[in-house]
């Protein structure tokens, strides 16, 4: 990040613009100044502000990996005023981009564990990396499990990865939605419920959550009951950001930012705050 | 000690605008409020506490962060920046350590505020000493005083119809180079102190307390009209948003504002989609107090209260930050 400004986004070039489900586009950006693509090295579980200018700026978690290319990729339901301002955007677009910002996943730490993946919607966005990651360097990671959810068929996103993901040694998805349509012969229910149901076990493993917040408190309830301890489970909060370096005060739960001190949490942490994410 | 009369400390005034821009204590309508001026015939030099603190010199209400141009699909950018330094004459001590605060946040905390920074480096604080604490001022429970000098560059008090003079940086001996001084002919007045001290909990007594049914009582009158986060010295959360200046079929000025925000807000934590994690008044306003007395301390190091004591006298249910501190002092006692 450019420390003379961190206020001041680069510019960068929408170079993709790809739909993944109802409402929700992938943006592929590159930037524009070589500089500025030398210092944006990051990390699985990071985000990024991105402005569409004369609308404003929001943060998004970063949904690619560096290895796989140059181009910084996001995930992105149109739910506000920034989002339906970028899925108004086509390709060659100029786009602003500030971060990397936040913590990440500790994908280093947790090398030879068995890991479980856990996607709710567009929560499914900053957990790519995670698997990108480890579908990469397969032989560090023990057994991956995903479970992958949406309200609906049509929500679910990243269907193309799907086969890369299944075929993948020592790799298993599951997915389910609340609500099916005629063409839907898969799993009908909650995340939990397929949770109950997958039943992975808490040995030598580690679970890894996104989604909406009922769906991480609920998640964490039934890995409890699976026997998972809250150092096992990590998981990455959203939250209403302004800056996304601690200062501007939005994101706070207690005394901790979401955007310094997170996104990437333990359950074991988050039972700690004073105020609740939910 | 030396000494001014007020009739040199005008002309040094009126010399200083030459050179810096003069910020000074101004009647506009009912209010006395740091701005800008013209003239030192605008200057009120007999005051009490102002309205408004001088923060806005620092962190504008309204700013705009960096200009934006479309031209032909090319955009750049262009940041704003303080052409002049600024001198701001009669800040008080409470006003003044508020800055202590802003700069643990939005200096000290990296990386630093590249907006605050400069404006901080570019102005020059000429302080006025309380000669007394007035209704609502609790200053001295939070380790200030009417009279303390730490925190500005120069530091004057009333005394005899003039001033005396005590520089304290090497930026303020700069500044009074051109002032007409004498040798004071009188110690330092001390002000008159208010017996009355505000006790400030401890972290456990702020973690046990959370959930305690008070901050729903407390709550229950509060307005969410932000006003207390208005007047606040210290109070710093901020919006960012884009504004349109000019468009046409050659390209757009666009200004990225940042403006001054209320975690009192109802919308503030709610993101896109709806959720919102702090929905109710009580968990909004037990957040400010905790913001204050036990958040920012962990984060950052020191209160964000200074006892300047105008969101007592601007809240228009009388919430009382002094009286509630006295209240979860009470429960603390009767505990133990």
């Amino acid at each position: 990040m450019d420390t003379t400004n961190p206020m001041r986004p680069y510019l960068g070039t929408l170079v993709g613009v790809k739909d993944l489900a109802t409402d929700i586009k992938l943006f592929r950006v590159e930037l524009n100044d070589s500089q500025a693509r030398e210092r944006f090295t990051y990390r699985p579980g990071q985000f990024a502000f991105l402005s569409a200018f004369g609308v404003g700026e929001a943060p998004f978690g970063l949904a690619s990996i560096p290895s796989r290319g140059p181009a910084l990729e996001f995930a992105i339901a149109k739910v506000g005023t920034v989002t339906r301002a970028l899925h108004a955007m086509e390709a060659g677009s100029i786009v602003g981009v500030r971060g990397p910002m936040g913590n990440c996943f500790p994908l280093d730490e947790i090398k030879g564990k068995n890991v479980i993946v856990l996607g709710g919607g567009i929560g499914g966005a900053p957990l790519r990396p995670v698997i990108h990651t480890i579908l990469d360097h397969r032989d560090d990671y023990g057994h991956l499990t995903i479970l992958w959810a949406a309200r609906h068929p049509s929500l679910l996103v990243f269907t193309d990865e799907y086969d890369e993901w299944r075929a993948a040694p020592r790799t298993e998805l599951h997915l389910t939605v609340d609500q099916g349509d005629e063409s839907w012969t898969g799993n009908v229910g909650l995340i939990t419920e397929l949770l109950e149901k997958v039943a992975p076990s808490p040995e030598n493993a580690v679970t890894i959550t996104c989604g909406p917040p009922i769906m991480i408190k609920f998640v964490m309830l039934t890995l409890q009951k699976l026997g998972f301890t809250a150092e096992q489970m990590i998981t990455t909060l959203e939250a209403k950001m302004k800056c996304g370096i601690g200062k501007c005060g939005r994101c706070n739960l207690g005394e901790k930012f979401v955007c310094v001190d997170g996104p990437v949490f333990t359950c074991s942490q988050i039972s700690r705050f004073l105020e609740s994410f939910v | 000690m030396k000494a001014t009369t007020r009739k040199d400390l005008v002309a040094w005034l009126a010399k200083l605008m030459e050179k810096y821009t003069l910020i000074a204590p101004a009647a506009v309508g009912n209010n006395v409020l740091y701005k800008r001026i013209a003239s030192t015939d605008e200057i009120a030099f007999d005051f009490t506490r102002t309205d408004m603190s001088p923060k806005e010199h620092f962190f504008p209400d309204t700013q705009a962060i960096l200009s934006i141009t479309k031209r032909h699909g090319e955009v750049s950018l262009t940041e704003p920046s303080l052409e002049r330094e600024q001198v701001i004459f009669g800040v008080r001590p409470c006003d003044a350590r508020a800055l202590r605060v802003l700069d643990a946040l939005l200096l000290d905390h990296q990386p630093a505020d590249a907006y605050y920074a400069e404006r901080r480096e570019k102005t020059t604080l000429i302080g006025l000493a309380c000669p007394e604490m007035w209704p609502g001022c609790f200053c001295t429970s939070l380790g200030g005083a009417p009279d303390e000098t730490g925190d500005v560059d120069v530091m004057l008090t009333e005394a005899g119809g003039g001033y005396l003079i005590q520089t304290v940086t090497k930026k303020g001996e700069r500044l009074t180079e051109g002032l007409a001084l004498s040798q004071a002919g009188q110690k330092r007045p001390r002000p008159k102190l208010s017996a009355e001290r505000v006790p400030l909990p401890s972290p456990e007594v702020w973690r046990q307390h959370f959930d305690d049914e008070y901050w729903a009582r407390l709550a229950d009158r509060c307005l969410s009209c932000r006003v207390c986060t208005y007047v606040c010295p210290t109070c710093r959360c901020f919006d960012v948003r884009d504004e349109v200046i000019r468009s046409g079929v050659e390209g757009s000025i666009i200004h990225r504002l940042r403006a001054w925000d209320s975690c009192l807000s109802e919308g503030y934590r709610r993101i896109a989609g709806g959720h919102n994690p702090r929905p109710t008044k009580r968990q909004r306003l037990r957040n400010r107090f905790y913001c204050k007395f036990h958040y920012c301390p962990q984060d950052f190091g020191p209160v964000a209260c200074v006892g300047c004591g105008r969101c007592i006298v601007a809240c228009p249910v009388g919430i009382d930050i002094a009286e509630m501190l006295g209240d979860v002092d009470k429960w603390v006692k009767r505990e133990t």
